[in-house]
């Protein structure tokens, strides 16, 4: 079976940095991977390449055997792969609602005269957009703070809303770019849970670059480790906390802290 | 289902029409009003205001589509505004030599301006249909000069698309001015093919002669029309991609929004509305002249949006109102002054000087506008108690 997405031989450099070198990856449907690294590893740069923010230099990226390389990042998400920004990218003078509608009006094709005339199909679309939008806010337990600006969340709740509006698009697969980052330990073991539910009710294939090894640990079935841009090593959770290759990469950037095995 | 379908049929199929139609209902009412109601109520002067702020209104809004909504920033609206009210110069005054036989009013009750004397005619005349195709010609080919500029530019990042539009704004006057002696003589605009028509439209002098079409009525019809427009694109999906634009191009790429798209739309249509305002004014003075429309003008709108809310609606028909009403204000009080000035100290025209010193300090107090992204009514949403 071929897999959902299938990534061979990724290739990017910034002048004279190469920032990924053959980068391989298989999804199959339904899988939930991660990407980890240190930092400055590569991984943003891969969820750049996959979803067209930047154009690669070598390599194919396929969704469901569709090439995605060379597209631009709008139809990349409308094929199906959508992303959540390491650096959170809220629309922020918008409201949360409107956040998740400009994601669930992807596939809707609104006219200019039927907005202006707000003919009948007009307000029906709009009325699916706003049925999907609530049942998301709500999967997301942002129903309460729908009305306020995206700015004004704090910030998990920033964190839950950009991963509502990515499932939004109703994409195939999601790519979410360390959704742990900043949340405190009662947080980060509710988002392991959403990811798994998130997984389980929307039927998305997951791939997460996180750096808190608790949560990859403990969610992901396989690991994929970059280091200066090259993969060096790929496996299930524990044989990558065993991969001395992996040990040695996370000590040269972390002396003695925590390495990959610290959590959990 | 087909039960369900014929009891709720018609009821709600009126519902619908009602739902889609009541703002154009409103807008011809609001046109009627201010025409046989306010017009004679309020005298030529005072009215000749009010027109003035109703296209000003229709340039602010449409302007807020592309610097408000999608966030880009266009600094040469008053060159579509030139080209909207030549293009539709060219067809009423052309057309009315074909048509009539001379450039002379042929219009209904709608179009004739109270102050030129009592009116003597039909409600609507051929003139009147003349008069709104050359509207909608003048608001086309400015939508269609808006594509051909904003599609190359409004693909690069940044400030390209003020600097293209600084310099469109400045060749549309130039080729405007530059073009041949109109003609006035029936027998040379019969003897005269379209085509070559269009090139005379009296060059640096402007182009003048035109008939009187522009009301109250049709003014205050055409700004109801553009709020409507307006106001439903910006709660819909078609305007919060504009909106998605603004707040962060790359988030809404990656949400799936065609980012170019939706640019060149805001871009076309803020063009066409000028268009529009810019046939309105043609046929408000009787003339045009490309070297009135320049930088000067363009600046003025710019200043109305930043000032009203880079982004509201609502914010930036205030401003318009106000910023054209100001202007009046200081005349008379410039005036008053000044006669008890020596001439050497004469105040000069204030406008510019107190429009520059708002614009700066708006950018440093208030960058986002007095509204910013919010409409007049949305306070009341902020200040409603939320859930516990
Ligand atoms: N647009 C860019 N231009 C130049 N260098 C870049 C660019 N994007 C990323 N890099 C570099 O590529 C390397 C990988 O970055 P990134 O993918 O963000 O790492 P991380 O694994 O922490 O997400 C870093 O050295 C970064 O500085
Ligand atoms: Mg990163």
């Amino acid at each position: 079976m071929t897999p959902l997405l299938e990534v061979t031989r990724l290739s990017i450099a910034f002048g004279g940095l190469r920032a990924v070198q053959d980068f391989n990856l298989a999804l199959a449907a339904g899988d939930l991977q991660g990407l980890i690294g240190p930092n400055g590893a590569g991984k943003t740069t891969v969820f750049n390449l996959l979803t067209g923010v930047y154009r690669p230099d070598a390599g194919e990226i396929r969704l469901a055997g569709r090439r995605l390389d060379g597209l631009r990042p709008f139809q990349i998400a409308r094929a199906g792969l959508a992303r959540t920004f390491q650096a959170s990218r809220l629309l922020a003078d918008l409201s949360v609602a409107d956040n998740v509608r400009v994601g669930a009006q992807l596939r809707t094709r609104p006219s200019l005269l039927g907005t202006v005339l707000r003919t009948r199909r007009h307000r029906a679309t709009e009325g699916d957009i706003e049925a999907r939008t609530r049942r998301l806010l709500e999967t997301f337990g942002l129903a309460e703070r729908c009305d306020e600006l995206a700015r004004h969340l704090p910030y998990g709740d920033q964190r839950r809303l950009e991963m509502a509006r990515a499932l939004a698009t109703q994409p195939r697969v999601l790519l979410l770019d360390e959704p742990a980052a900043g949340m405190n330990p009662q947080e980060k073991l509710a988002l392991r849970e959403l990811i798994r539910r998130v997984r389980r009710e929307f039927g998305v294939t997951i791939l997460l670059i996180e750096h808190d090894m608790s949560v990859v640990m403990s969610i992901c079935e396989t690991v994929t480790v970059l280091d200066y841009g090259v993969t060096i090593a790929r496996g299930t959770p524990p044989e990558v906390q065993g991969d001395p290759g992996v040990i040695e990469a996370y000590l040269g950037v972390a002396a003695q802290t925590r390495g990959p095995g610290g959590g959990a | 289902m087909s039960a369900a379908a014929h009891r709720d049929g018609p009821p709600a199929v009126w519902a619908h029409a009602w739902r889609s139609g009541a703002p154009l209902l409103v807008a011809v009412g609001v046109g009627l009003l201010m025409h046989f109601a306010v017009q004679p109520a309020v005298g030529a002067f005072k009215a000749r205001v009010l027109v003035d702020i109703g296209i000003n209104v229709i340039l602010a809004v449409s302007l807020t589509l592309v610097n408000g909504f999608t966030g880009q920033f266009s600094i040469g609206h008053a060159g579509f505004m030139a080209l909207g009210g030549y293009a539709a110069g060219a067809l009423s005054y052309y057309g009315s030599y074909q048509l009539f036989g001379a450039a002379a009013f042929n219009g209904g009750v709608l179009s004739w301006t109270a102050s030129q004397g009592p009116f003597h005619g039909p409600w609507v005349g051929g003139g009147d249909l003349l008069f709104v195709a050359a509207c909608l010609v003048g608001g086309l080919v400015a939508a269609g000069a808006g594509y051909l500029v904003g599609l190359p530019s409004l693909r690069l990042r940044g400030d390209y698309l003020a600097i293209v539009t600084l310099g469109f704004g400045e060749i549309v006057r130039v080729v405007l001015q530059s073009t041949q002696t109109q003609l006035s003589q029936a027998a040379e605009v019969a003897a005269t093919p379209w085509p070559l028509l269009t090139l005379k439209l009296g060059g640096a002098l402007g182009f003048i002669g035109l008939p009187f079409y522009t009301t109250l009525f049709w003014v205050y019809l055409a700004v109801a029309l553009t709020l409507t427009v307006a106001i439903r694109l910006k709660r819909s999906s078609y305007g919060r991609a504009f909106l998605a634009i603004r707040e962060d191009e790359v988030a809404a790429e990656a949400l799936g929004v065609h980012t170019t798209r939706y640019k060149v739309r805001a871009f076309v249509l803020a063009a066409f509305l000028a268009g529009v305002a810019g046939a309105l004014y043609a046929h408000l003075v009787g003339s045009i002249n490309a070297g009135e429309l320049g930088f000067q003008k363009s600046f003025e709108v710019v200043i109305m949006v930043v000032l009203g809310g880079m982004g509201s609606v609502s914010g930036s028909t205030l401003a318009a109102i106000v910023l054209t009403l100001l202007p009046e204000l200081l005349r008379t009080v410039t005036g008053s002054v000044n006669t008890y000035l020596p001439p050497a100290y004469e105040l000069p025209d204030l406008r510019m000087i107190i429009y520059s010193l708002a614009l700066i300090l708006m950018m440093i107090l208030r960058p986002q506008g007095f509204f910013g992204l919010r409409e007049i009514w949305d306070w009341r949403v902020r200040r409603r108690p939320r859930p516990a």
